[in-house]
């Protein structure tokens, strides 16, 4: 089966381009995406056709398998074509995935929906919105009340409904893509919820990208309420990107993040409410995404305690999107390595580096998380690869923390506090600046571990010059509680002051290879175990099997009658039962 | 009505810091209920705002005789009650710096010398966002103490913690009810690195090492660690053999 992960990726996008180092963000995602738009389309298509489905499935799949492509092909020859028309065309073939989704009950559909709204919202403005709403909804009360709230959003409550004869006429004007479209819009007799959401999530990105914060937030509360009223099993991916995007917007309402007073902490009873809601439903989605969220907005407020309890008496859904999961890890790292706990959040934020999409839709939390993991790798007392700081895409960024590891690793006080001192306005805005302070005794610890490898007798007084220790007395404290933990191997002398190194014996001899050994045989088995996991399963297939094996019985128990009344030859039978 | 007792004993209690532990206690229960009279133990929106800082007061004095009784319980329930105090914005409650900072810092200090070093790093990641917290955190008398002490032990910088501990660079006396848990701490830890540290130690350079004051108090502590005393030499029991065989083939 087309699997989790090209989805997963083409996904990304929308989220985390909207949340950390924006800059870098959004113009490498348009810079992709421009690229990405014909690339996509055929990746799509391989997702889309159901190669495999039920028989009876399958026509009807196959038949819109082929308006994509068709449609696809259209993009790509009339690539002037009026972007407005366009974008409406997109925006209106997504209710048909929609309508699917909730057809099939495959939330893959409703992913693909919601994956090209990255493409969509370049081109979107009220008036798109407006349009599209106008064309969909019937003039009727009931989803004439949902419309109008929708328009109310987009300052477009003007718009007149249920104009389908007209906007036939627009889009027939286009004819490559408006018969197909015509006909599976005849099939609407009214509209689905999941498609007033959509809807809703468009409204919300078009006032995100906006900035129009405030009336965002209000509309998105609307609209969680009524997600909440609605409870349908194929909303759930849906509703999962509309808190994303409330609580986006609460970020940007002044007062901002650590104050008290931000709308961040009156919106924790609306998130905790949909989380106990999300689990009772069995709603991984929104589960997933809005614990996420909560630790995010936890962590914004310095509320790590109450991060912790969360994290403690909730369980991360196994089968969440892959997305959410990396996030999910990260924040679980920064947990830890607050608390002290390295080994942990050494593990957690490595899975969340290899989680992140490799590609640089997701630029920004691939860098978040590793510096983060850098400053970890090395409070654990090791150094971290070198060719971390080669890649490309994050030479840049991780500039200050490869000055950092260089002091580190040769055991520099200096260095390490003039980076400190140089660079602490980035440490402090990646939120890394408090753990990096604890660093402190790492380069003490390496000086001195340097220092007994390269001497095999050095005064205390020599070591203090070095390291700037302040005192002998510190010094040798110093000496004494690095020889006790295990950093170095040697005595000292306390008459005539100075340390003596042992030497040092075979590594080979020691637990080391085995450790190592170990460590990397327990990654692959967890790879073992996630790729066994990630294994996907056509829904329904088994029943399939079993009206095979029923048929079967059927005319077993058919032709044992037809033996009992004597009315069957002897080849017959011989062939027959050949085959079972 | 209740308000005014309230001031009375909030007065009472800050003229005679020395107050024993069960007289101030029965004043502060006093408090207490006038201001559950007053509706006021949690900070709700319709508390009124001329008793917030009448409420936060009670709750911070309520610390401070906590500690100096040594009554670690009592103090962290006070501080506890005073968190949504200090969670408070400074329109709704105007923040008292130095006594916020003297509790917080007492916490702290609390914190370390139980070894919970995870809450003591949690708590300081909050700190730095704390509304009116744009203030140097380590700079400041009664945070910074508490920081540079987690640092110097961290470090091993002990002789440093030692310096810290003497009156007259502890931020306010009650910072000092910690030194002697301190003390007993920093010397355990100094002992158990020197086991593995030195071969021998001559008992007068011992007696410095250990910030102890006389040559008995180094043999009584030598005892109690299982030490061997010997020639004026202290022996530490499982790396005496091995040491011993070390020396002998270069002689």
């Amino acid at each position: 089966m087309p699997g989790k992960t090209p989805q997963g990726n083409g996904k990304k996008p929308v989220g985390s381009g909207v949340r950390k180092t924006k800059d870098v963000e959004m113009t490498d995602a348009s810079k992709t995406k421009g690229k990405k738009g014909a690339k996509d389309t055929d990746e799509e298509m391989t997702v889309v056709v159901p190669p495999s489905k039920a028989s009876k499935q399958s026509s009807k799949a196959d038949a819109e398998g082929d308006v994509s492509m068709d449609e696809d092909k259209a993009d790509e020859d009339e690539a002037k074509v009026d972007p407005v028309v366009q974008t409406v065309a997109d925006i209106k073939s997504n209710f048909a995935l929609l309508d699917r989704a909730v057809a099939l009950f495959d939330a893959r559909f409703s992913l693909r929906a919601l994956r090209s709204i990255s493409i969509i919202r370049k081109h979107l403005t009220p008036d798109i919105i407006a349009q599209v709403i106008s064309d969909t909804f019937p003039a009727t009360v009931a989803s004439g009340n949902i419309a109008k709230q929708l328009l109310l959003a987009v300052g477009r409550e003007n718009a007149p409904l249920g104009r389908q004869g007209g906007s036939e006429m627009e889009v027939d004007a286009d004819p490559s893509k408006a018969s197909p479209k015509n006909g599976s819009k005849k099939e609407h007799k009214d509209i689905i919820p999941e498609t007033d959401i959509f809807l809703g999530i468009l409204v919300q990105v078009y006032l995100f990208d906006s900035k129009q914060f405030q009336r965002g937030a209000e509309f998105s509360q609307y609209l969680s309420d009524r997600i909440q009223t609605l409870n349908r099993r194929t909303l759930d991916s849906l509703s999962a990107k509309v808190y994303f995007y409330y609580s986006i917007f609460c970020e940007h309402i002044a007062p901002l993040a650590p104050s008290p007073q931000s709308p961040v902490v009156a919106i924790r009873p609306t998130l905790l409410a949909a989380l106990r809601t999300a689990v009772l439903r069995k709603d991984v989605d929104t589960q997933a995404s809005v614990i996420v969220l909560l630790l995010r907005n936890y962590l914004l407020t310095s509320h790590i305690n109450q991060a912790d309890l969360l994290v403690s008496h909730t369980q991360f859904p196994e089968n969440a999107v892959n997305n959410q999961v990396a996030r999910f890890l990260y924040y679980l790292g920064r947990i830890r390595s607050i608390q002290l706990r390295y080994t942990e959040a050494h593990e957690h934020l490595t899975a969340a580096t290899r989680k992140a999409p490799s590609s640089n839709c997701a630029l920004g939390f691939s860098q978040t998380a590793t510096k983060l993991l850098l400053v970890v790798e090395l409070l654990m007392g090791d150094i971290p690869d070198r060719a971390t700081f080669r890649q490309p895409t994050m030479e840049v960024a991780l500039h200050p923390y490869f000055l950092l590891v260089q002091a580190v690793r040769v055991g520099n006080l200096e260095d390490f506090e003039t980076t400190i001192v140089d660079h602490a306005d980035t440490f402090r805005r990646d939120g890394t600046y408090s753990l990096i302070l604890r660093l402190r005794q790492n380069v003490i610890k390496t000086g001195i571990r340097m220092m007994s490898l390269s001497y095999s007798r050095i005064s205390l007084r020599d070591i203090c010059i070095r390291l700037q220790l302040g005192s002998e007395e510190s010094a040798e404290y110093i000496v004494a509680k690095a020889i006790r933990d295990g950093v170095i191997e040697a005595t000292l002398d306390r008459e005539r002051g100075f340390m003596k190194s042992k030497e040092v014996g075979d590594v080979y001899a020691t637990r080391e290879p085995g450790e190592a050994f170990h460590d990397r045989i327990q990654a692959c088995l967890a790879l073992h175990d996630e790729s066994v996991k990630a294994m996907r399963f056509p829904m329904n297939q088994h029943r399939l099997e079993l009206k095979n094996a029923q048929e079967a019985r059927e005319r077993e128990r058919e032709m044992a009658k037809e033996i009992q009344e004597g009315d069957l030859d002897d080849d017959d039978l011989g062939g027959d039962f050949d085959g079972m | 009505m209740a308000d005014r007792t309230l001031a009375q004993i909030l007065a009472q209690l800050k003229h005679s810091p020395s107050m024993s532990y069960p007289e101030a206690n029965a004043l502060l229960s006093k408090a207490k209920l006038a201001l559950l009279k007053l509706n006021a133990l949690t900070p709700a929106s319709a508390t009124p705002a001329h008793i917030l800082p009448l409420a936060r007061e009670t709750y911070e004095q309520g610390a401070l005789f906590a500690i100096r009784a040594r009554n670690p319980p009592d103090f962290t329930r006070y501080v506890q009650q005073l968190q949504p105090f200090y969670e408070l914005p400074s329109n709704i409650l105007t923040p008292n710096l130095p006594e916020r900072n003297k509790v917080t810092g007492l916490s702290l200090l609390l914190l370390l010398t139980q070894g919970r070093y995870a809450e003591f790093h949690t708590e300081l990641e909050s700190l730095a966002n704390r509304e009116g917290g744009d203030v140097d955190v380590e700079g400041d008398r009664y945070l910074g103490y508490p920081i540079r002490l987690e640092r110097w032990l961290m470090e091993g910088s002990y002789d440093r913690v030692w310096k810290a501990m003497k009156s007259s660079e502890v931020p306010c006396d009650e910072y000092s009810v910690f030194s002697e848990i301190l003390k007993n701490q920093i010397r355990s830890e100094i002992a158990s690195s020197s086991e593995r540290a030195y071969p021998s130690l001559p008992i007068s350079s011992t007696k410095s090492l250990l910030f102890l004051d006389s040559e008995g108090d180094v043999i009584s502590f030598a005892h109690h660690r299982g030490w061997i005393v010997r020639d004026g030499q202290i022996f530490f029991p499982d790396t005496t053999t091995s040491a011993r065989t070390a020396l002998r083939p270069r002689r």
